[in-house]
Formats: structure tokens, C-alpha cells, sequence
């Protein structure tokens, strides 16, 4: 019987049995398996893309631009999405002594969210995408992701509803502020207007844009990576342990303390931008206030294996959670390091950035999985694990790998923002040519290639020991349980208001929402207030129909993944790029793209700055004009014809958007993109390129590179 | 730097607000959890975890 439950008296107590559902869960674990090989292969190999070009293989659907968010979708929300499925709905009903609230709903959550997995991998590779990293599926997706999330919810809360337990222990309450907070992050962020079925607009445009897309980029994070991970912690560490978590108080506080700060840190990406200073300022201060919830949290963790160390030596899942937790602890503290704006003026778009992020989704999150999973296989499948030796080849290489991961990024992030930033004692940059820099760091590309390559193989060594003890496992009936069901008997009399919150599921959820939409209101207030900051600007025009049509093949092609479009108030970015960006300059863009690596040069200051020819033969052959480029080939773009089709559909979702389009400019969109198209393939063919080029893919996109902040450029400066 | 990072707070009461906010919600469930009559339940709700249910008729496996 539980504690709250055992001062209660038991007479006159309906005695209830049931059974957990464990298939579902049999079904999540073996979909994170599954998913989370696929991820880390994409993952390995863009990591070689980026060590040498050619194993682009010089096919649109396996450039990295394209392969890239489809790495990111399937670790997020595919290996780490399926892995949090399986061990939520574990814990969730052993906590509460209640089986899940609906099989029906557990199995539409299941399959939906396979769907919606299958849906990305069928439309990413082939360039269908809004374009905002982390949140690049189309509308029809992120509606699916709407219905089976709220499918999710209703199984969840159904299922407190029918607990047998009257204290929610504080693991369900990191799950209840990711399964409310994840909705608002996606509702908010995915607002766009469709122009077809498989293409859409962001309904916010430049600066908002970009500071809405940075909420929830660095949301997504928090509340999909790190509070159900934690939540997870707080109920796998003591069972697998066997030992009481170290401090419950400090959990709660814990808890609170990250929900309400978390929220208001995304800023933090967009320092040195055109976002106004308070804004960024304060994302700085509440990331560095984020050391104190997270180590909280870390210790708690690490202090509740107190008295049982040896068993780190001999339990493998042991050992992957206390790992998990010491790299959560470092890359906790590597984030709000990298908020200060002095050590981010350094960090920014460099390599030093995916270190960070693969410490975190690498140490912290593949670590704690592997751990869970360990727990929970031998369990439901009721056997042993099948070997604790492949248990430890997988550990080390995992870690090794890791390791080599981060030294060779801190390495190659370093070496980049020194080398950009290096100026001689005239003032003038001692490396003037990009390429210079990516030479250089192409050495610590391969070492990360390598580290990847055995994380890889560490999680096929893990896919091999979990089939082994599965197959040697068996699944037979339910086990059925008893509990008293809760009646009023089970409320405790004169409990402190926090202790009475604790067991009124609904009011708690009610107060997680407001602590997150606290932080989410003032972060958004930039958006709101965004007239009163931004001066518009009579040289700032929307782009051209052909421009346009440019705009999305670079959407397409992913060139935001490795090409920023802002340059910070900095003077080597200055000297190396031009101006520094203005929020004025972005009205017109539905989505941003400042991107935020830059492995090639920003482009903000781009348009002008080559004939179209340089740009030409860029595109087919980028080491033909920029020797040692790493950049992949793009024959495609020669081949492919100009989509006019959708062009004036495409203007009027524009000017629905308030881009300042006419009617006549809509109805003439397509002569004047032909129009604009044949000056441009004219001036090509005169230089000796093949004629009827005009109508190709490369001649809208050179015409749009040929526009970005050729506007602002004209502009005086104050 | 800092004076220059301040004379841009063209909204200042919004940190302001936050800071408050944070500082009263923070200290509100310090007090409540850390209040010393709460021990004991929290160290009992700590145990929920590692608590089983009786079996009511034992058979081995899942559904």
C-alpha cells in the first residue's frame, strides 16, 4: 500500500484489481530502438558530408541541407520522442497504480506517432520544408503532430483521473509541464498560412519571426530533452538503484524553479542580433539563473546513488545513468557559459555550438536511454540482460566517441572564431578569405566523423544486446494487481497548500501553464511591440516574383543549415561582411533565415557582391571558384525547371501576410519573373554559358542571392 | 557597458515584473517545502517509486 494511502484507514475502502498495459510500452521501446539507429547513421553521415563533399553523392535527397533536419527530427522526435512514450507510460502507471486511461487511445498515440515519423522521412529528403530548424515539417504534419499529442494528453490525464494514488509523485509533474508546454511551443511556433499542400509561410516575418522560432527552438530542448528526461530520472534512478530519491524537497523545488526559469532563456540565440539589447540581456541573465534548477536537479540525481556506487561498477544501467547525469551536469553548465555574451560573441556559429548540443542529446539523453531501456527489456520481456560485457564495449565506445565528438568541435569552434576575428595591427583581417578557415578545421571534421561513427556502432552493439534478451525473454499473460481505489478517506486533513496542489492534477497543470506563459508572455512582447522598435525603411522592398521563387529553393536546399544571414555589431564581422544588420531589413522574410552555423560565409551582404557567373558556376561546381570548399554540388538546379505554377498563389499568401504586394504585381508575377529571368540567363549566355538557361532552378536562385541586402546596402548609414 | 546595456531598456518594467515574480514564487515553495512539519510526508512521498501493489493473481508477463 502506499504511504499516503497507509495512514489512511482501509474500512469501508473499495478494494479494486487491474493490470498495466506493457504492450504499448513493448511496442515505444522498440520503435526508439529502431529510430534511434536510423538517426545516428543520418547523423554519421552528414558528419563525413562535412569531412569531404563527395559523400553528398551528388543527389538532391542526400545533400546534407536536406539530410540535416531530417538527423535532427528523427533524434528529437523519433529516437528521443519514442524513448519518452515508452518510459511515461511505464512509470505514469506504476505511480499511480492505474492502468493507462484508454488501450485504444495508447495505440492511435502509437501509430500516429510513427505516421507522423514516416511523413517526415518521406518529405524532408525531397526539400519539403518551412525552413526553421527543429520545426521544419509541413503544416499537414504539424496538424498530425497537434491531434496525436492531444491524444496523448487525454491518455495521460485520463489516466491520473483513474489513479489509485492520492500523492502525483514529481516525476508526473515534469511530464504534465512537457505535455502542456510542448503545446504551446507548437501551436505558437507552426502558425504559418498554406500556400499548397506540401508549402507554407511563417505567419511572422524577420525579427519575430526569428525571436518566436528561438523560443521554441530552445524550448524544445527544454521541455522534449530535458524535463520528461528528468521526470524519467526521477522514477528510473531509485528503482534501478532500489533507493529513494536523495532529496524530495529538492525536487519540488527543483521542478519549479526550471520550469519558470527555462522558458525565458531562448533569447540566448539570438544575441548580438537586431533583437532588441533588454531582450537579449534578459535571456542571458534567466539562462545563467538556469545552473541553479539544473545542477539541482544533477545532485539529486547523482546523491540518490549514495550507498550503492559499487553496483555503477556492475549494473550497466546503473552505469549509463550516473554518465547520463555527469554530462547532463557539464552541458548544463556549458549552456548558460555560452549566454554570456562575451563567451557567445566567441562561441556563435562556430563548431563549438553542435559540441554543446551533442554532449547534451549524446551524454545526456542516449545515455539515460540506454539506461531506461536496460531497466525496462529484461522486465517486460522477463529474462535477464543478455550480456553485461556488451553492455560495457557499448559504454566505452559510446563515451570515447562522445568524447573525441566535443574535443574536436571545442577545437574546431576555437580555431574558427579566433581566425575570423584575428586582425592585424593596420586593423585589417589576417584571414580576408573565408575558405581559409574551413580549411583548417576540416582535420577536426574527420575526428568527429570517427567520434560519431562509434557512438553509432555502441547503439548497434545495444540494438544487438536488447534483441538477444528479448528473444530469450518471453511475454506471457498479465499479471493482475490490487489497490484501494482513492476515496475521500485518502485526502489529508490540514495538508500545507503545496501538499494539497500535489493531489489536484488539473489545478497543478493550470499552474505549470502559467508559469511557463509567464517567462513565454514577456519573451513575446518584442514580437507584439515590434512597430514601436522597427523603423521601416522606403529602400527596403519585397523581393521580386523570381526573387521569391529563389527564396524557396534556398529554403529547399537547406542553405540556412550552413550560411547565416545577420551580421553582428562586431567590428572583424563588419570589415569581413559589410554593415551590420538592421531589424528593418527583415520585413519581408516569411520564414527568418539568419541561420545559426555558419561552416560557409554569412550572405547577409551577398547580393552584388559576384557576377551572376561566379554565382553559376558556384552552384555546379563550388571548388571550380572557391578552392578547398566543402560545400556540395547542386546539378539539379540546371536540370530542374522553374515552378511559375504556384507563383501567384504564392504572392498572395504574402500579401495576406502584409507583404505590400499590388494586385497588378500578382497578376503579372509570372512575366515579370520570366522577364527577370531572361536578363539574367541573357547575360549568362553572353558569357558562354549554353543558351535556354532561363527557364532553370539556378537562375531564380541567383537572382535572389543577387537581392539578399541589396536593399540595405543602398541605404546611408547614420 | 552595463550603463550602455541599461540606457536601452526601453521597457524595463519587464524584468522588473519577472524578477519579482520569480523571487515571490521562489521563496513561497521554499517555505512550503521546506517547512519541517512537511518532512516526513515528503520522505514518505519519496518511497511511492519504490512501492509495488499486492499481486492479486500471479502470472508471468504483459498483454
Amino acid at each position: 500500500m502506499s504511504s499516503t494511502q497507509a495512514n489512511a484507514p482501509s474500512v469501508n475502502r473499495r478494494l479494486e484489481t487491474f493490470s498495466y498495459d506493457d504492450q504499448i510500452i513493448r511496442w515505444f521501446i522498440i520503435a526508439t530502438v529502431i529510430w534511434g539507429a536510423v538517426a545516428m547513421l543520418l547523423g554519421v553521415t552528414i558528419a563525413f558530408q562535412l569531412a569531404d563533399w563527395r559523400v553528398n553523392l551528388g543527389l538532391p535527397w542526400t545533400t546534407f541541407g536536406r539530410l540535416r533536419p531530417l538527423h535532427t527530427n528523427a533524434a528529437i522526435f523519433a529516437f528521443c520522442g519514442n524513448a519518452i512514450f515508452a518510459g511515461i507510460y511505464y512509470s505514469h502507471q506504476r505511480l499511480l497504480k492505474a492502468r493507462l486511461f484508454n488501450d485504444i487511445l495508447s495505440r492511435v498515440h502509437f501509430w500516429g506517432w510513427q505516421l507522423i515519423i514516416v511523413s517526415a522521412a518521406l518529405t524532408l529528403p525531397f526539400g519539403i520544408t518551412t525552413g526553421k530548424e527543429y520545426a521544419e515539417l509541413e503544416w499537414p504534419i504539424d496538424i498530425a503532430i497537434t491531434l496525436i499529442w492531444v491524444v496523448f494528453a487525454v491518455n495521460f490525464f485520463g489516466t491520473i483521473i483513474r489513479r489509485r494514488e492520492r500523492h502525483i509523485y514529481v516525476a508526473i509533474w515534469f511530464y504534465i509541464a512537457t505535455i502542456i508546454t510542448v503545446a504551446v511551443l507548437h501551436i505558437v511556433n507552426s502558425m504559418e498560412l498554406p500556400v499548397s499542400f506540401l508549402k507554407s509561410y511563417s505567419m511572422y516575418a524577420g525579427v519575430q519571426d526569428a525571436l518566436v522560432q528561438w523560443w521554441y527552438g530552445h524550448n524544445a530542448v527544454a521541455f522534449f530533452l530535458t524535463t520528461p528526461f528528468l521526470g524519467l530520472m526521477y522514477y528510473f534512478v531509485p528503482k534501478a538503484a532500489n533507493r529513494p530519491v536523495y532529496s524530495y524537497r529538492l525536487s519540488i523545488i527543483h521542478f519549479w524553479s526550471l520550469v519558470f526559469i527555462y522558458i525565458w532563456a531562448g533569447p540566448h540565440h539570438l544575441l548580438y542580433t537586431t533583437l532588441p539589447e533588454w531582450a537579449q540581456t534578459l535571456g542571458m541573465i534567466f539562462s545563467v539563473a538556469l545552473w541553479m534548477p539544473s545542477w539541482g536537479g544533477m545532485i539529486n540525481g547523482l546523491m540518490t546513488l549514495r550507498g550503492v556506487w559499487h553496483k555503477v561498477r556492475t549494473e550497466p544501467g546503473l552505469r549509463f545513468m550516473a554518465t547520463s547525469l555527469t554530462f547532463y551536469g557539464m552541458s548544463t553548465f556549458e549552456g548558460p557559459l555560452l549566454s554570456i555574451k562575451s563567451v557567445n560573441a566567441i562561441a556563435h556559429f562556430t563548431d563549438w555550438i553542435p559540441g554543446h548540443v551533442h554532449s547534451g542529446t549524446i551524454g545526456w539523453n542516449y545515455m539515460i536511454i540506454s539506461g531506461i531501456l536496460f531497466y525496462l527489456v529484461p522486465k517486460l520481456w522477463n529474462t535477464e540482460l543478455y550480456s553485461k560485457a556488451l553492455a560495457n564495449v557499448q559504454f566505452w565506445l559510446a563515451t570515447i566517441g562522445l568524447v573525441l565528438y566535443i574535443i574536436s568541435m571545442w577545437v574546431a569552434g576555437v580555431t574558427q572564431s579566433l581566425m575570423w576575428r584575428a586582425m592585424d595591427s593596420d586593423g585589417h583581417l589576417v584571414y580576408p578569405n573565408f575558405i581559409e578557415t574551413v580549411v583548417k578545421i576540416v582535420p577536426m571534421y574527420w575526428v568527429r566523423a570517427i567520434g560519431g561513427t562509434l557512438v553509432l556502432i555502441s547503439f548497434l552493439i545495444m540494438m544487438y544486446n536488447l534483441y538477444k534478451t528479448a528473444k530469450k525473454g518471453k511475454v506471457g499473460e498479465a499479471e493482475v494487481f490490487e489497490a484501494y481505489a482513492l476515496d475521500e478517506s485518502s485526502i489529508e486533513q490540514n495538508a500545507e497548500t503545496h501538499r494539497k496542489l500535489e493531489g489536484w492534477p488539473m489545478i497543478f497543470a493550470v499552474l505549470a501553464l502559467l508559469a511557463i506563459l509567464v517567462g513565454s508572455a514577456i519573451e513575446i512582447v518584442p514580437s507584439l511591440l515590434s512597430n514601436k522598435y522597427i523603423v521601416k525603411m522606403d529602400a527596403i522592398k519585397p523581393y521580386s516574383p523570381l526573387e521569391l521563387l529563389g527564396r524557396d529553393l534556398y529554403i529547399r536546399e537547406g542553405c540556412y543549415l550552413c550560411h547565416s544571414q545577420t551580421v553582428r555589431p562586431m567590428t572583424h564581422e563588419v570589415l569581413r561582411y559589410g554593415k551590420h544588420s538592421e531589424a528593418a531589413e527583415f520585413v519581408y522574410d516569411h520564414p527568418f533565415q539568419w541561420g545559426s552555423k555558419r561552416t560557409g560565409p554569412d550572405l547577409a551582404r551577398v547580393g552584388g557582391k559576384y557576377p551572376d557567373m561566379w554565382h553559376y558556376r558556384h552552384f555546379f561546381e563550388p571548388r571550380e571558384v572557391t578552392a578547398g570548399s566543402i560545400m556540395p554540388r547542386y546539378t539539379w538546379l540546371y536540370d530542374n525547371k522553374i515552378d511559375y505554377y504556384s507563383l501567384q498563389k504564392k504572392m498572395s499568401v504574402m500579401l495576406a501576410l502584409g507583404v505590400p504586394y499590388s494586385a497588378e504585381e500578382i497578376a503579372a508575377g509570372v512575366t515579370n519573373a520570366q522577364a527577370q529571368a531572361a536578363t539574367i540567363a541573357k547575360g549568362l549566355v553572353e558569357g558562354g554559358v549554353p543558351a535556354k538557361v532561363e527557364d532553370k532552378e539556378v537562375i531564380a536562385l541567383i537572382a535572389y542571392m543577387q537581392r539578399i541586402g541589396a536593399d540595405y546596402s543602398k541605404v546611408e548609414a547614420p | 557597458m552595463k550603463q550602455a546595456v541599461l540606457s536601452q531598456f526601453d521597457l524595463p518594467w519587464i524584468p522588473v515584473t519577472g524578477l519579482i515574480l520569480f523571487v515571490t514564487c521562489f521563496a513561497a515553495y521554499t517555505y512550503w517545502t521546506y517547512k519541517k512539519e512537511n518532512k516526513s510526508t515528503y520522505d514518505a512521498a519519496s518511497l511511492i517509486p519504490l512501492e509495488e501493489p499486492s499481486l492479486a493473481s500471479s502470472s508471468k508477463g504483459g498483454n
